[in-house]
């Protein structure tokens, strides 16, 4: 994802003929005005997402709160949950399905580093969307509240006037050399050991062995 | 103990002849008995156990060195007779998966049975001879691990990364595949997928339709896009560790699950609460059963097309979540119980804000009530549909509002008294037809029953130590049983501790598995427009299904 | 200085009328959906769109340019040209409702003897727009959209069409201006309730609005038959709803409201007035009722609105015949 950022910056006037920046500058206040999230969550964030859509906190006042269902039509991502590794490539596919130019809000600890669900050897959870996707912004919390969220989207709002959309990845480790799984896990112990010495039924007479 | 049990019992000493049998003191254990058979014997058991009116509440088990244990739990709707019966599976030498480890399945008992052992069978590797498409159920297809056995040692670091890319080549391949294939296939019946992303599943659930037309043929709920290793997390964790994750599990009603836990390890430690804390915890619970159900009733509409109805429920449950929030700080994810205690106490601006909240919010709720029971629109789409019949209901374990939509009084607030719900006056609300409109009502109803319980609470919690002071880090050697009423049914934790710092196998029942594993039964015959409301019906959350 | 042969100056007409009308939808449909969404947030305890210009006005501006820039994605196994066509198609024909519509006495682009006719006919080729777009996106939930979208127009075309002929059997001719000249004493909304209502419930079926919204039923179809479309192709689906709202409800002003005819205000205002009043309406209800099933949808223009549309053409017919006779 080595791609030349500067690019994609709008920078102080150039000595050129012409300056195109300008264009694009009234693109990108649009875009940033009319951020429509993608109807996508995956537990409890997911919550705090439509309570950020519902009446107190009313995300359409920014011009937020065209939720749409379908990927196409969507321009920002709200990763809103764990990610379990069972959905990684749902959530790969829809990024792939939204059009260009499209962000990416990894809402609350889960979805940004594994959150409480990331220990040492865990086997279910992706720990961080930026592993897989390029993430603009994070929003801290677990789960972060509706006003985070809407701090999170301002933010992102900011990046884009900005014309700083690049997203970050994060390095992805894959085979790591370090295995620091714990000694937490307990080796099985005997049932003949775990159980008391059986009772004997009241009325039957002594069972046979098992 | 009932005659029914006695009977039962009797003909279990007799006839079947368990190689271990004990009595259990049911408010330590939770459970009436146990009773060790043969694996040849269980499904004789289970029909003797359906027969007498029992459902199959949990099916899980338990890794030790020599053997896996089966535990299956049966109870009843009409009162707590909850009996444990266990089946060996010997190791012997077999690797798990290998078909080495079997052991009958209950299918053709129970249906509640296919998903219980589907998951026993990607944990534990146990084989069920019997059980109709013995698949994965929470993993995704392509995996090989048995996690909840001893020998699984956890994944070594990056292995996350690694898989999610192989998944996602999978898919790709997967797609390329199925992309030859052409919408104007001759047969005039086709599948369509339903979620994972899709509007209407309330997380990230998918149903597999198949359809002739708009019409259901068959749907299979596939499970698994939200599991988070809850039960094996918290085998590695101490136990005040656990916390968080009852507040995550089912995250729009978690002062239930609190509730059982914390009940689970006060039985286990032989602790009982002050009253003080007993009245808060109720008081909350209820609080939060009002906020569940209005998340519910909001995004049940929705489904409906109606979008207004989600602001107001919204509005209102965002009054309740401010009153919960000044106990517990928290929004959502409530983590606020502790072992024979509470976090902290209630602050004194709450009970005030209470006192002004459930008048206003009393008439608002008979004002939702009114403008949606009587739209006619919502009647036609809601009525006769997604019918649940009280033997469905018994086979496939289902609990909470579904079940009292089809007029059973099953509530274990009333059934197996817990707290100091015996000293509250409340009705079990129940409703006839078992359809999309009964579970409405029931619900609707509940949030009334709620209110009227807090409106008692709050003029008589006593004073009182909030905590109990330091407690043993660890709990007694033994098995446990705790089962709540949640938002959505019965909330079960079975505990096997060995009397270290962190459990050795918890077990969640949550309602919401088997009330969904029910869904195959409801869909057949509706339109596409049905599935959705049927499921919206349902109120399913899916963290708690997938844990 | 030669004069401009009539041909030239039909064809500088057509194109300023056209341009002028396109201009007026796009303002029109930007400041429809900024109502919309403002209407919503009233019936909702929210505030909607506020922050992007005063009270929000450049809100929708926004999201047009936003739509604008975006990349159009087109799905490997879709149709190439019918996914491309299908938008244009979906959009354009509303247009031609421009030509009929009278904002005032003479102030009409075409003065048709087949009136409102034409208009029918034109709208039907944008379901055949829909149509294509579900087909041609290669996707089921589409597919499914436009599927429902066909047998809801063809079902709600035969009581529109219905309740229409009660008017036109009251002033005796298709003719817009004249029609809107018969109820310079009385609006026919008075004299033809029933099928005001008719008509009312027919054309939110033919717009996709709620409760008749199933060809795009959020909950149900993801997006319905446009959910494969992104950008600008979307938009014109966007476009083409709101006006296709704005040109039922001015429909519904001409043969019901008596048009342009009012005290003190000049007629286009008029005519305007009562158009956003209805669509007011329109968008009350759309906040207010849950969806119909689609086989409910169906009973309701077989077993409800075509009786009644029927019953009422008959009552009219007799009662125009009574008054010939007895004048």
């Amino acid at each position: 994802m080595e791609m030349n950022d500067d690019l994609l910056r709008p920078q102080s006037p150039a000595p050129g003929l012409v300056n195109l920046f300008k264009v694009e500058d009234a693109f990108n206040l649009a875009r940033a005005n009319s951020l429509w999230p993608l109807t996508f969550g995956l537990a409890c964030c997911a919550i705090e997402f439509m309570a950020g859509g519902a009446a107190r906190y009313d995300l359409d006042r920014f011009g937020f709160g065209v939720a749409r269902p379908s990927p196409r039509q969507a321009d920002l991502m709200i990763v809103a949950g764990t990610i379990s590794r069972k959905m990684v490539p749902c959530i790969k596919t829809l990024y792939d399905q939204m059009a260009s130019p499209k962000y990416v809000i990894a809402l609350g600890g889960c979805a940004t580093a594994g959150g409480p669900f990331k220990y040492p050897g865990q086997y279910g959870i992706l720990e961080g969307i930026d592993k897989i996707i390029p993430v603009n912004v994070y929003v801290p919390g677990c789960p972060p509240r509706p006003e985070a969220l809407i701090a999170g989207i301002l933010e992102l709002k900011k990046l884009v006037i900005a014309g700083k959309t690049q997203g970050t990845l994060s390095p992805a480790v894959v085979n790591d050399s370090q295995d620091a799984r714990p000694a937490d896990y307990k080796n099985a112990i005997s049932r003949a050991d775990f159980r008391k010495p059986p009772a004997p039924p009241a009325a039957a007479p002594a069972p046979a062995a098992s | 103990m009932s005659s029914t049990l006695s009977a039962l019992q009797e003909w279990l000493l007799s006839s079947v002849k368990p190689d271990e049998f004990a009595e259990r003191d049911p408010k330590t254990a939770g459970v009436r008995f146990e009773a060790l058979v043969p694996a040849a014997q269980i499904v004789a058991v289970a029909t003797r156990f359906r027969e007498a009116g029992y459902f199959l509440e949990s099916e899980t088990a338990v890794d030790f060195a020599e053997c896996v244990e089966l535990v299956y739990h049966f109870n009843r709707w009409d009162r707590a007779e909850r009996c444990c019966v266990k089946v060996l599976v010997a190791k012997d030498g077999g690797q798990p998966g290998d078909g080495t480890w079997r052991a009958p399945s209950l299918w053709p008992v129970y249906k509640s049975a296919d998903w219980f052992e589907r998951e026993i069978h990607e944990f534990f590797g146990v084989t069920f001879t019997g059980h109709p498409g013995l698949k994965r159920l929470l993993l995704p297809e392509s995996s090989t691990i048995y996690p909840l056995l001893k020998s699984f040692k956890g994944e070594p670091k990056g292995s996350d990364v690694e898989q999610s890319l192989k998944l996602i080549g999978e898919d790709a391949a997967g797609f390329d595949l199925n992309r030859k294939q052409s919408l104007t296939c001759k047969d005039r019946d086709f599948y369509l997928n339903l979620g994972p992303q899709h509007p209407s599943t309330h997380g990230v659930l998918r149903v597999l339709l198949h359809l002739t037309g708009e019409r259901v043929i068959d749907a299979e709920p596939i499970i698994g896009y939200s599991h988070r290793h809850q039960e094996k997390m918290m085998e590695i964790q101490t136990y005040p560790a656990c916390w968080p994750n009852m507040g995550r599990l089912d995250y729009v009603g978690a002062m239930s699950y609190n509730m059982a836990y914390a009940l689970l390890i006060e039985r286990a430690m032989g602790v009982s609460p002050s009253p003080r804390v007993e009245a808060i915890r109720v008081l909350t619970t209820e609080l939060n059963r009002i906020s569940s159900h209005l998340l519910w009733m909001g995004t049940y509409l929705l489904d409906l097309g109606g979008f207004t109805p989600f602001f107001y429920c919204f509005d209102d449950r965002e009054k309740v979540l401010d009153i919960l929030e000044m106990a517990t700080g928290e929004r959502l994810t409530y983590d606020y119980f502790r072992f024979g205690g509470l976090d902290k106490d209630i602050p004194a601006e709450m009970l005030p804000a209470i006192r002004a909240f459930l008048p206003e919010f009393t008439k608002h709720l008979k004002d939702y009530d009114k403008l949606v029971r009587k739209n006619v629109i919502f009647r036609k789409r809601v009525e006769g549909l997604g019918r649940l019949t009280r033997d469905t209901a018994l086979s496939y374990g289902v609990t909470g509002p579904m079940l009292r939509a089809t007029g059973v009084a099953a509530d274990l607030r009333r059934t197996e008294p817990y707290s100091i719900y015996p000293q509250l006056d409340f009705d079990v609300v129940t409703a006839e037809g078992g359809d999309a409109y009964a579970r409405y009502v029931v619900r609707v109803r509940e949030m009334e029953e709620s209110v009227k319980i807090v409106r008692q609470l709050i003029e008589r919690i006593p004073d009182g130590e909030i905590t109990l002071g330091k407690l043993p880090k660890n709990v007694p050697k033994g098995e446990y049983y705790s089962a709540v009423e949640s938002a959505r049914g019965t909330f079960g934790m079975y505990l096997v501790s060995d009397g270290t710092l962190n459990p050795y196998r918890i077990k969640l029942r949550t309602p919401s598995f088997s009330n969904l594993s029910s869904l195959p039964a409801l869909l057949p015959g509706c339109l596409i427009s049905d599935v959705v409301s049927v499921l919206g019906s349902t109120d399913i959350v899916l963290p708690e299904i997938d844990r | 200085m030669t004069p401009i042969p009539p041909v030239f100056e039909e064809l500088i007409r057509i194109v300023l009328y056209g341009t002028l009308a396109i201009l007026f939808v796009s303002v029109n449909a930007l400041f429809l959906v900024w109502m919309e969404r403002r209407v919503a947030a009233r019936l909702q305890l929210r505030r909607g769109p506020i922050h992007v210009g005063p009270q929000g006005l450049l809100q929708t501006v926004a999201d047009a340019v936003k739509l604008l820039t975006k990349e159009l994605v087109r799905p490997y196994a879709s149709d190439r040209f019918l996914y491309a066509l299908a938008p244009v198609l979906a959009f354009a024909p509303l247009l031609g409702a421009f030509i009929i519509l009278p904002l005032g006495p003479g102030a009409i682009i075409r003065d048709l003897n087949i009136g409102f006719l034409l208009l029918f006919s034109l709208a039907n080729i944008s379901f055949i727009g829909i149509f294509i777009a579900g087909w041609s996106s290669n996707n089921k939930y589409a597919l499914l959209g436009s599927m429902r979208a066909v047998a809801q127009n063809i079902s709600y075309e035969i009581p529109l069409m219905l309740s229409t002929m009660g008017v036109v059997l009251t002033t005796g001719t298709l003719r817009m201006t004249e029609i809107v000249a018969a109820q310079d004493r009385i609006w026919f909304i008075l004299l033809q309730p029933v099928a005001f209502l008719i008509f009312f419930c027919a054309s939110l079926a033919e717009a996709n609005r709620a409760p008749f919204d199933i060809p795009e039923a959020e909950s149900e179809l993801v997006a319905g038959f446009h959910t494969e479309y992104s950008g600008m192709r979307f938009a014109l689906f966007f476009l083409g709803e709101y006006t296709a709202i704005f040109v039922s409800s001015a429909i519904a002003a001409t043969l019901f409201l008596g048009g342009w005819q009012g005290p003190l205000l000049p007629g286009p205002v008029w005519l305007l007035l009562k158009t956003y009043l209805l669509v007011l309406i329109v968008m009350w209800i759309r906040w207010t009722f849950p969806r119909l099933r689609s086989d409910q949808l169906m009973a309701f223009a077989w077993k409800v609105l075509i009786p009644f549309a029927l019953l009422n053409l008959l009552g009219t017919a007799v009662w125009v015949s009574m008054r010939n006779l007895l004048a």
